[in-house]
């Protein structure tokens, strides 16, 4: 009897053991958006404890299965706010509905290198730009024009028209003199190249004198090689305050950059095509000629061909005819989303063919991308980032040039009463005014760029340790970044000026590599004794490498039609390598008292083969602190939902420039025979880096449940440490050495306010102003004031005064007294603000409306193109009486009201240079959307798996207002510079875009 | 469920992680510049090589900017005049036009003479990597073959500019210090220094065996042996002696030099430019029918003063400008003018003089007639050779000191004519007030600033 009862007891417990051992249950459920009541599809649900993770359906269900009796699930959406459900075996039926994140409070934001914090926590002016805001209302051709307007604090600047790139970003106004001014971009952890490689273009433009490698080739900088439509979302951390924690290469900011990744879930499939055109964005004009005219600008010659003109009534039109093309444009993006409950693969590939508005220019990308997630155990998770990337832009020839072959300088020597077209053979007659015929050089003439990348990442997240308070894990992530850009230009013999040549034909071919490696390893322990303490204490150890090696050859006396550099008559080579190590340590506390009190501070240890020391370590401290006065027990007021209170403070560091630390002999041959010539610059053995110290405030206020959100930041950055280049005394053998002293300073504020008026059903409306003023000075020069950039006092010049704006503009002008001619200041190419107006309005759920106004006022940039068509007699305005300056220029040039415009301005030449400081504000409206989205109950009549169509058309740089007198106020002959962006000679004229769009998700 | 050791995952992945980094995990190492030949390494660990490329670099660089140099010595010294149109200061500033001083900070005076020290430093460069290589790569006599070929040329460079800044002194520089700035010479202890720079290389070149371990240009040829190029530096050394009005020393010095009035009067050494890859041409080389806006004119002065029958003057380093229809067409820039096209040197690749035997010869006529023994026949034969070439008759003026001196000046002023001489011949004689002046408030400077750049005011 007593074993059977035992057996009975045995088999009793196996019984409930192993029930609870493999008991699971099943929970099911509908999420649903709070405010329309809509399903929402493929929101998050989360089981932390195992890992274990799904999606909703199209109908907003879900189903999961769990262990044991209960659980707390975690159910998110982007753009929502996260809430957590408590389930059981008894309780496994659960309907939420998320309520919209209008203010962005939950939104995870970037903090450190190994961690992030909700916005509502955030003691940084940190901006983000997602998915949507980035490219849902008109995608740009590549990434950096999509941020327009949707970063406060951000210049963004294009320096021409051409295709495929050349953005300049600043933030927060002028960070250097010498060094980078560009922020460092990071995507998915790796450190990305942004380098602007010249294509060799110099040693036939002559731009820079001599065969030199010159930044006047119009070069694109490399961020334009990522494809827009990949990225998730973006965070720019703007100043030191905020970036601190990246140390010596962060002075220009931070743009970290995530890339989409697979959710766990039902497979999607997304289907993208766009198609368009592109259209000369603002035409100048040509002058009017008169029989008179003709002669009095072109001579006897000129005076014949007019004549002849007029007898066959032909005038042409050169603007059109240059750069008259519709260039077609179109996108085809494919991406797809697919996975389990351990894995999940995010894959795209991308299309993109533009063409220019010149014929023969045109850019075209072809991208593919791979992102995996795997989760080997609940404490080891990889994710591996993977992108290909091959584009090829042939972006003509513009800009300045001293032999008369750019497009642009050659359209200034022509008149509209000649014929540079080519006859019915294809023979192009040369132009009887300038050494090259623009439509010969276009037509004959290639200038492509070829580039290879490949970007890939590989982060590993292992948890080692873990308790109820207590978590400790282990972060590792490596980068690497290699592009190939190889630059080839044929200018064929049968080219004007190449005829005249003793060698007659130019190749050119320039052939790069680059390599960027770099880690991170670090160790992040959470710590929360209690409900209201969390204590993140974060620490590790990072390293960057960069190898570069160009090899430039440019062969003249080209054979036939052979295009290789070696079948020449003659070849010069030159070769640059640069290489580039740091590394550094860096430690930080976060502390977080109940969502009320939040405290940082952290350090970064920085040391780098730039620096004359390099071993020794630069530290870059930070501290900030954010009260969120809504938390607190006292705050009763429900219409203002989150009031916070922010400080923060850093300090980071800018790297010298390759090179400025070596004394170096050159090549000096007599005879035949190689000699080594001590070169005239001596190496500063101690140049360290530059030194920004920034601190900021602000307040954050979100009232009327997200119906405003104001976000204000005052902020002040000072620069010291300056690289700077100084005199030496000759006698010791070296004219000029690099070394560290100076001190620069910016103040701004920035502000950003979001209004939500409507949020109902049929009509939702999100508007944003963004606004952000910046003035700069030199605070300390311990050497005389010096030029950068521009052309030389007389046709207006940057220059770096003690005392004055880092970015004013100085050239000649009269006295008013008419002593003589002075050097004064006569413009600042800082704006005076800057404000952008973005709206996205969704109305009758179906129809998505968005524009976006950009408005830069103030800020001068010097024309020169002006100059050039004057000189050559061809302004469009040349006879016009407009143009007015002060009676006491007009005296001192010997003109008056009614002298014509061009006489009146080559008047002014050596006595004021007013002429060519122009006011480059615009009002430009930059997006413009309009989309259909096929309504869910239509698509489920089409076919179960739709999720999605939408259709739409939009356009980009529709119109723009200003007083400028060229193409386009955003312009740089020089490309990215940190002073002297502005300056226009001859530029590749700006665009505008006009779009279809097709889209279909599955 | 198992438990896993979390510890034991922890180093495999640390492992990956710095493998990942590579070998240099944390210490950066400290490379040199890849794109040029470094100085550190250079001094401190220098190779046969190194030795040889920085040889050949230095007497490269003694061209660096002779067309500045020779313009400013050419038209102070009234031989010449630059006409460029672009370039007003040529025929304001170095004439004294107006009220026109020479500027510190202007191009020609700070461009010659930071290229004479950038020089002076090249060779100071190699002599220091010689003596590290001392009992290696080169024997003792190379070493001192190098030392001695350096300081030759850098007592050369050390004249130079003492030509051109003459009572404002020159600056010694220091020899191994790139940092340190050195002392502010007067006029004689410039010399001083020259002497001692020369004297010392003479010693060393005795030392110096058969060859030097590099090959100098054709520039040198016959003078390209330690025993060859020590003549060269005893030529230096006569004219300095002169300079100091040391005529006995001039005259011994001379002995030593490889002066030969049977010998032609273009042997010497000399700077040579090619077409050539890296290589340079001649700067002061112009045709001399060319537009007024851009071109080399000889100073009236010197086809008016000539003597009938002198070869060098017109149709050799004068040529008459005439326009396409064969008429005379004079140059005219800023107030003056000119009908002679300068034409000394014919083509690009012309060689300029450093030191040439008809200079030798005539340093021995100014010996012969100025010295406390002078030697007035002598003196007439090294003239008469001198004369025989240009195709005069022999010289029949008196023999005194006086006569004899204008006569040795002529000759110079004729012969070493547009070599960088006249200007300093006439302000050591002490004839400057000789020199025509153009134009109503002209001037004849006597000395170039100190640049600016150099700090000495402060």
């Amino acid at each position: 009897m007593k074993n059977r009862y035992k057996f009975a007891f045995l088999c009793l417990g196996i019984l409930l053991i192993s029930q609870s051992a493999w008991a699971q249950f099943t929970v099911t459920g509908t999420i649903t958006d709070a405010s329309t009541d809509e399903p929402l599809i493929s929101a998050n649900i989360f089981h932390q404890p195992t890992g274990r993770g799904t999606t909703t359906s199209a109908d907003g269900k879900f189903s999961i299965e769990l262990p044991g009796q209960n659980a707390t699930l975690r159910i998110s959406y982007i753009g929502y706010i996260a809430k957590n459900a408590d389930v059981s075996a008894s309780n496994n039926q659960i309907n939420l509905a998320l309520e919209p994140d209008v203010a962005n409070l939950d939104e995870l934001v970037v903090t450190g290198l190994g961690s992030s914090v909700k916005r509502e926590n955030l003691a940084n002016a940190v901006s983000s730009v997602n998915a949507d805001e980035l490219v849902g209302s008109s995608p740009a051709q590549t990434l950096s024009s999509n941020l327009y307007g949707k970063v406060p604090g951000a210049n963004i600047s294009s320096n021409s028209g051409a295709p495929g790139g050349g953005i300049s970003i600043k933030l927060r106004g002028v960070t250097t003199i010498n060094g980078s001014s560009e922020p460092l971009y990071i995507v998915d952890g790796i450190y990305l190249s942004n380098d602007a490689i010249a294509n060799g273009s110099n040693a036939v433009t002559r731009a820079a004198g001599g065969g030199s490698a010159s930044n006047q080739d119009n070069p694109v900088n490399r961020v334009a090689d990522l494809n827009p439509s990949d990225i998730e979302s973006i965070e720019i951390l703007k100043g030191a305050s905020a970036a601190a924690i990246y140390g010596q290469r962060a002075s220009g900011g931070v743009v970290i950059i995530t890339t989409k990744r697979g959710s766990g879930g039902k497979a999607e499939f997304s289907a993208s095509q766009s198609i368009g055109f592109t259209t000369i964005q603002n035409k100048l004009g040509q002058r009017t000629f008169t029989a008179e005219t003709a002669e009095a600008s072109f001579g006897e010659p000129g005076l014949a061909l007019f004549n002849e003109a007029q007898a066959q009534d032909r005038f042409l039109d050169y603007e059109e005819l240059l750069f008259g093309q519709e260039g077609v444009l179109s996108s085809t993006d494919l991406s797809s989303s697919f996975g389990n409950e351990s894995t999940s693969f995010y894959v795209s590939g991308s299309l993109q063919d533009d063409e220019g508005i010149i014929e023969t220019t045109g850019y075209e990308k072809q991208s593919i991308r791979a992102n995996v997630d795997h989760r080997f155990t609940d404490k080891f998770k990889v994710a591996v980032s993977s992108n290909y990337i091959h584009s090829e832009s042939n972006r003509g020839l513009t800009g300045n040039d001293n032999t008369g072959t750019t497009f642009g300088v050659s359209q200034t020597a022509t008149p509209n009463f000649i014929d540079l077209r080519a006859n019915e053979n294809g023979v192009f007659p040369d132009h009887p005014f300038n050494t090259a015929n623009q439509l010969q050089t276009r037509d004959l003439f290639s200038n492509n760029e070829d580039v290879n990348r490949v970007l890939t990442s590989v982060k590993a997240n292992y948890e080692i340790f873990r308790n109820a308070g207590n978590l400790l894990s282990f972060q590792f992530t490596g980068g690497v970044d290699f592009f190939s850009q190889n630059n080839s230009l044929i200018f064929p013999g049968d080219l004007q000026f190449e005829r005249i040549s003793p060698d007659p034909g130019t190749l050119v071919e320039t052939n790069t590599n680059n390599l960027n490696t770099n880690t991170v390893a670090l160790l992040v322990h959470t710590f929360t004794p209690s409900s209201e303490i969390t204590l993140v204490s974060q620490g590790g150890y990072t390293s960057f490498n960069n190898d570069q090696n160009i090899v430039s050859t440019v062969g003249v006396g080209i054979i036939g039609s052979q295009t290789n550099v070696d079948q020449t008559n003659s070849q010069q080579i030159n070769q640059t390598r640069v290489f580039q190590r740091d590394r550094g340590f860096f430690l930080q506390e976060e502390f977080n008292y109940d969502d009320k009190y939040i405290l940082t501070a952290g350090v970064r240890a920085d040391k780098s083969d730039r620096n004359g020391a390099v071993n020794e370590f630069f530290y870059y401290p930070k501290a900030s602190f954010a009260w969120n006065l809504t938390n607190m027990d006292f705050w009763k007021n429900d219409n203002v939902g989150n009031l916070k209170l922010r400080v923060a403070y850093g300090e980071t560091g800018n790297l010298s420039t390759f090179g400025a630390k070596f004394s170096s002999l050159g090549l000096s041959n007599i005879g035949g025979f190689n000699g080594v010539l001590i070169n005239n610059s001596r190496g500063s053995e101690d140049i360290q880096p530059e030194r920004q110290r920034e601190i900021e405030a602000g307040v954050d206020v979100s009232a009327w449940q997200g119906l405003a959100n104001l976000s204000v930041t005052v902020y002040n950055k000072n620069i010291s440490e300056l690289l700077l280049s100084r005199e030496l005394e000759p006698s010791t053998g070296f004219s000029f050495e690099q070394f560290n002293g100076g001190g620069l300073r910016n103040r701004g504020i920035e502000a950003s306010l979001t209004l939500n008026p409507f949020q109902g059903e049929n009509l939702r409306w999100s508007s944003t102003f963004n606004f952000s003023k910046n003035v700069s000075e030199v605070t300390d020069l311990t050497v005389p004031a010096f030029d950068v950039g521009g052309f030389g006092t007389s046709l207006g010049v940057y220059r770096i005064e003690e005392g004055e704006s880092a970015t004013q503009i100085v050239g000649f002008d009269p006295a008013e007294d008419g002593s003589g001619t002075t050097v004064t200041q006569l413009g600042d190419g800082e704006p005076d603000f800057r404000l952008s107006w973005f709206n996205q309005l969704n109305v009758a759920k179906n129809i998505d409306f968005s524009f976006l106004f950009d408005w830069k006022k103030g800020g001068d940039g010097i024309n020169l193109t002006e100059l050039l068509s004057d000189l050559n007699g061809t302004t469009n305005d040349y006879d016009d009486t407009d143009l007015t300056f002060p009676d006491f220029v007009n005296d001192a040039a010997g003109i008056t009201d009614d002298t014509i415009n061009g006489v009146k301005r080559l008047s002014l030449l050596g006595v004021s240079s007013r002429q060519f400081v122009q006011n480059a504000s615009y009002l430009r409206l930059r997006e413009i959307g309009l989309y259909y989205n096929v309504p869910v109950s239509a698509l489920s009549k089409i076919s179960s798996g739709l999720r999605g169509i939408r259709f739409g058309v939009s356009a980009n740089n529709v119109f723009t207002i200003s007083p400028y007198r060229s193409y386009d106020p955003e312009v740089s002959n020089f490309g990215n510079q940190p002073i002297s962006q502005g300056v226009e000679v001859t530029p590749y004229p700006s665009t505008k875009q006009y779009y279809f769009h097709f889209n279909i998700d599955f | 469920m198992k438990k896993i050791n979390y510890h034991s995952l922890i180093f495999p992945l640390l492992f990956i992680g710095f493998s990942f980094m590579g070998c240099n995990v944390f210490d950066i190492e400290d490379r040199s510049d890849p794109n040029n030949t470094e100085l550190g390494g250079v001094i401190q660990n220098p190779s046969r090589a190194d030795i040889i490329t920085l040889a050949t670099g230095t007497e490269s660089s003694l061209r660096t900017d002779l067309r500045i140099y020779h313009i400013n010595l050419g038209m102070v010294g009234r031989e010449m005049y630059r006409f460029l149109a672009a370039e007003p200061r040529n025929t304001q500033d170095l004439l004294g036009g107006g009220q026109s001083t020479l500027d510190a900070g202007a191009f020609y005076t700070t461009r010659p003479w930071a290229a004479f020290y950038a020089s002076i430093r090249n060779a100071n460069i190699l002599i220091q990597a010689a003596n590290t290589l001392q009992g290696g790569a080169l024997s003792d006599a190379e070493v001192q073959g190098v030392t001695g070929f350096g300081n030759t040329l850098i007592a050369y460079e050390y004249l130079m500019a003492l030509n051109q800044m003459n009572e404002n002194g020159i600056r010694m520089q220091d020899p191994t210090d790139p940092e340190a700035v050195g002392p502010l010479l007067s006029r004689q202890e410039g010399f001083d220094l020259i002497i001692s720079l020369l004297d010392n290389a003479a010693t060393s070149l005795s030392n110096a065996g058969d060859a030097f371990p590099f090959t100098l240009s054709a520039g040198f040829s016959g003078l390209n042996t330690p025993s060859t190029f020590r003549q060269f530096n005893r030529a230096l050394r006569a004219r300095v002696a002169v300079y100091n009005e040391d005529y006995e020393g001039a005259l011994n010095f001379l002995g030593d030099s490889f002066i030969d009035e049977a010998g032609d009067l273009t042997t010497g050494a000399y700077h040579i430019y090619s077409t050539g890859g890296g290589d340079q041409l001649n700067p002061v080389f112009a045709p001399p029918q060319s537009g007024a806006g851009d071109s080399w004119i000889n100073h009236p002065s010197f086809v008016a003063d000539a003597e009938d029958g002198d070869n060098r003057v017109i149709g050799d380093k004068a040529i008459l400008r005439v326009d396409e229809d064969g008429n005379p067409n004079p140059a005219t820039l800023d107030g003056l003018t000119g009908s002679y096209g300068l034409f000394v040197y014919k083509t690009q690749t012309s060689p300029f003089p450093i030191i040439r035997n008809a200079e030798l010869l005539l340093i021995r006529a100014e010996a012969n007639i100025n010295s406390n023994t002078p030697d007035f026949a002598a003196a007439v034969q090294d003239l008469n050779v001198i004369r025989n070439a240009a195709g005069l008759d022999p010289y029949s003026g008196a023999l005194t000191q006086e006569a004899l001196n204008d006569e040795m000046v002529r000759q110079r002023r004729y012969e070493l004519y547009f070599e960088g001489h006249r200007w300093v011949d006439m302000r050591r004689f002490g004839r400057l007030d000789e020199l025509p002046l153009d134009r109503p408030g002209d001037n004849v400077f006597e000395s170039f600033p100190i640049p600016e750049s150099e700090n000495v005011g402060s």
